[in-house]
Order: C-alpha cells, then sequence, then structure tokens
C-alpha cells in the first residue's frame, strides 16, 4: 500500500490540463434587439443551434438561430420576461432569462430613438446661428454597433475566466477528500476503540 | 456524463436520490476502518481522471475509474464516489447538487455491478489473470454507466433519445483505454499488496 501511495502521489505531484467544461449562457441588451451567447466554457460556441423564446408562463414568443460564434439576435415585442432555452444535445441545456424591466427598457429605448430620428431635421431650420448638432438617431446606433464589436471578445473571455478550473482548486478538492475521509478514519477509529 | 441541472423529470431527480440514498447507507455499512483510506484514495483518483477532457463532438469525454472503485472497495464505492462528485459540483459546477443522486447512482452501481461479477475473479487466479478480469470490468463498467446515463435521459423525455445514443458510443474508446488502464493498477496491485483483495473476504465474514 506504501508504494501505491507514493506512486499516486508522485503521479498527482505531475500537473495536468484541466480542460473541463460546462455550458454558460448569457443575453444583454443590443440597441432595440436582444442579443445572447451560448457554448461551453472552454471556448466551443453552440454554432447553427435553435433557441427558443418563452414568455413568463411558458408561451412561445419565437426562435432564434446562433451564427458560427453562439451568438443570437432576438426582437421582443412585449414587455415581459423573456427565457431563452437551447438543447447542446448529451444532457447540456442551456437556459438564461431576461427579466422583464430590461425588456422594458428596450423597448422604451426603441420609442425614443425614433422620436430622436423625428427631431433630427429640425436644426437644419434655425437658419441663423451656431448650432450644436446633437447626435442622430442613425449616428447613434453606428457608435453603439463599433461599441458591441469591441465589448465582445472582452465578454467571452471574461466569460472563460470565470469557468477556469485551475490546479489550485484541484488541490483544493484533493484536500477535501482527504480530510473527509481521514475524518472518517479517526471515527471509526474511536468506534473501535471504545468496542 | 455529467448531467446538468434541468435536464432531468423530477421523478427521475428523486427516484435516483433515493436510489443513491441507500447505495451508500450499504456502502458506509460495508466500510471498515480497514478499507477508508483505500476508498480515499480511489476517491481522489476519480476526481482527477474526471477532470482532463477529451472533446468529441459537442461533448466530450473522460476517465472515469469507477470500475477499479468497485473492484477493490465493492458496495463502499457508493460513498467514495459521491464524495467525489459532490466536490465536483461544488467546486466546478460539473453536474448539479439537484442531480448529484441521479449521477451517483449512474457511476457508482456499475461499479458495484463490475464487483458483483468480476470482482472475485479479479482476485484469485495468478496476478495476470486476475488483470485480465479486472479490465474487462472496467469496461464493463463504462459500458453500464453510459446505458444508466442514456436511461435517465430517455426517462426524461423522447428528445433526449438522439443524446442517449451519441453517449454511448462516444464512450467505446473509453472503455478500452479504462480497461486497459483498470487491467495494470490491479496487476500492479496484486504483485506489491494482494492483501488490498483478500481482506474484503474477512470483512464480509
Amino acid at each position: 500500500m506504501k508504494r501505491i501511495v507514493l506512486l499516486l502521489t508522485l503521479c498527482l505531484a505531475a500537473p495536468v490540463p484541466a480542460l473541463a467544461h460546462k455550458v454558460i449562457a448569457g443575453v444583454f441588451p443590443s440597441g432595440s434587439a436582444i442579443e445572447g451567447e451560448i457554448g461551453f466554457s472552454n471556448g466551443d460556441m453552440a454554432a447553427d443551434t435553435t433557441v427558443s423564446v418563452f414568455g413568463p408562463e411558458g408561451a412561445s414568443l419565437g426562435e432564434a438561430v446562433t451564427d458560427a460564434d453562439g451568438f443570437f439576435t432576438f426582437v421582443p415585442e412585449q414587455p415581459v420576461a423573456h427565457t431563452f432555452r437551447a438543447d447542446l444535445g448529451a444532457g447540456h441545456v442551456a437556459e438564461v432569462t431576461m427579466p422583464a424591466a430590461e425588456v422594458a427598457a428596450i423597448l422604451g429605448e426603441t420609442a425614443l430613438e425614433a422620436e430622436e430620428t423625428a427631431a433630427a431635421p429640425a436644426p437644419a431650420a434655425t437658419g441663423g446661428g451656431v448650432t450644436v448638432a446633437a447626435l442622430t438617431g442613425e449616428e447613434r446606433q453606428v457608435i453603439a454597433e463599433a461599441v458591441r464589436a469591441e465589448v465582445r471578445p472582452l465578454r467571452r473571455e471574461i466569460a472563460a475566466y470565470r469557468e477556469h478550473n485551475d490546479f489550485q482548486t484541484i488541490l483544493g478538492g484533493l484536500g477535501y477528500i482527504a480530510g473527509l475521509f481521514g475524518l472518517g478514519f479517526y471515527i471509526a477509529a474511536r468506534r473501535k476503540l471504545a468496542g | 456524463m455529467h448531467i446538468v441541472d434541468g435536464a432531468l423529470s423530477n421523478p427521475v431527480v428523486i427516484g435516483g436520490a433515493v436510489a443513491a440514498a441507500g447505495g451508500i447507507a450499504l456502502g458506509l455499512r460495508a466500510l471498515p476502518l480497514e478499507r477508508i483510506p483505500a476508498a480515499g484514495v480511489l476517491s481522489a483518483s476519480f476526481f482527477v481522471a474526471s477532470l482532463v477532457h477529451v472533446p468529441i463532438g459537442p461533448s466530450s469525454v473522460h476517465l472515469i475509474l469507477n470500475g477499479l472503485a468497485g473492484i477493490v472497495l465493492g458496495w463502499a464505492a457508493f460513498p467514495a464516489l459521491f464524495v467525489g462528485l459532490l466536490l465536483q459540483a461544488v467546486f466546478f459546477g460539473f453536474g448539479g447538487l439537484t442531480v448529484l443522486g441521479v449521477n451517483t447512482l449512474n457511476i457508482a452501481l456499475p461499479a458495484v455491478l463490475a464487483w458483483m461479477l468480476f470482482g472475485r475473479l479479479a482476485a484469485s487466479g495468478t496476478p495476470l489473470a486476475g488483470a485480465v478480469w479486472a479490465g474487462i470490468g472496467g469496461a464493463f463498467a463504462i459500458a453500464a454507466t453510459t446505458v444508466m446515463v442514456g436511461l435517465a435521459l430517455a426517462l426524461s423525455g423522447d428528445e433526449f433519445l438522439p443524446a442517449a445514443k451519441l453517449v454511448f458510443f462516444a464512450h467505446i474508446p473509453v472503455m478500452a483505454i479504462e480497461g486497459l488502464l483498470t487491467g495494470f493498477a490491479v496487476l500492479l496491485a496484486r504483485k506489491v499488496k494482494p492483501e488490498l483483495f483478500t481482506s474484503l473476504k474477512g470483512a464480509r465474514a
């Protein structure tokens, strides 16, 4: 037994790559639509996967399909909570919900942008005088798209980091196993001595 | 192999939890003082082996070593593997806490079956003959685990039937590798510490 324990200790002392994965899913506002990403924590994203959208009582609101990077978009029509669900196979199910307040904010934002576009021609009618041009709805959309493109890789990197299983955590798990079985051994020994 | 929260229907989750609790109770009664260190080492081996994943299609596979745990521990494999699965759920989020019972049953029951079918054969005869039977037991445990995972998925809905078939075929290479690994482990144990297997008879008496 001593040699087996020594051999296992030497094997465990060598750092092993932990290539584990688990399902990750997230949704966030994206202009007048909801954008989401679905995949695994090791970076494999769910490409061409159907995402079903449900309302608060399970009513079907529509469907979306992810692109090659695991992203999908969905335009909400009612200010209710939206639940997004995708079956990735082999027992992996991704489910995430956007609360009603965020969906209502998206719909409100759309109305605001419509008003902004209608108000755009107003400064041209002023004629003389210095006019500080406000951002038009179109310019706002372009800026939002540029910011989203820059933020997307950062978001993915944060998700991957959050799911990282480093060597320290593995050692922690092994320590817990040693502690639990050591405690069991202590209890059994006490019982044996008392008997 | 790690079924996630929300993938199974409630009757399957409850039934799995009850059966796993019964198995753990039986396992604790079959775990004498002298066997606790071996159970801890095999629990740690399962914990580490399950963390190295190899991607296959939309999912991935990994070693389990539940056949080895069953052949050495018998019913005591239930608490040993339960501890490993509990720590994986808490530390890494593999599987989930609500499906911990089903995962324990799917992994530990094949270990006990491997012990019932091949445990005596692995402990008898020459070390090489014992290693061959242990290798067969290791491969059998993987096959039984995939069947039980597929059964749990199929009982939860017809849409999981293709996933169940995928799980089984994806693990055919794992059966071969784990059979070899279990065989070599038992060969080494039979040569350097044969009482690891014979003392179990004393415990049962």
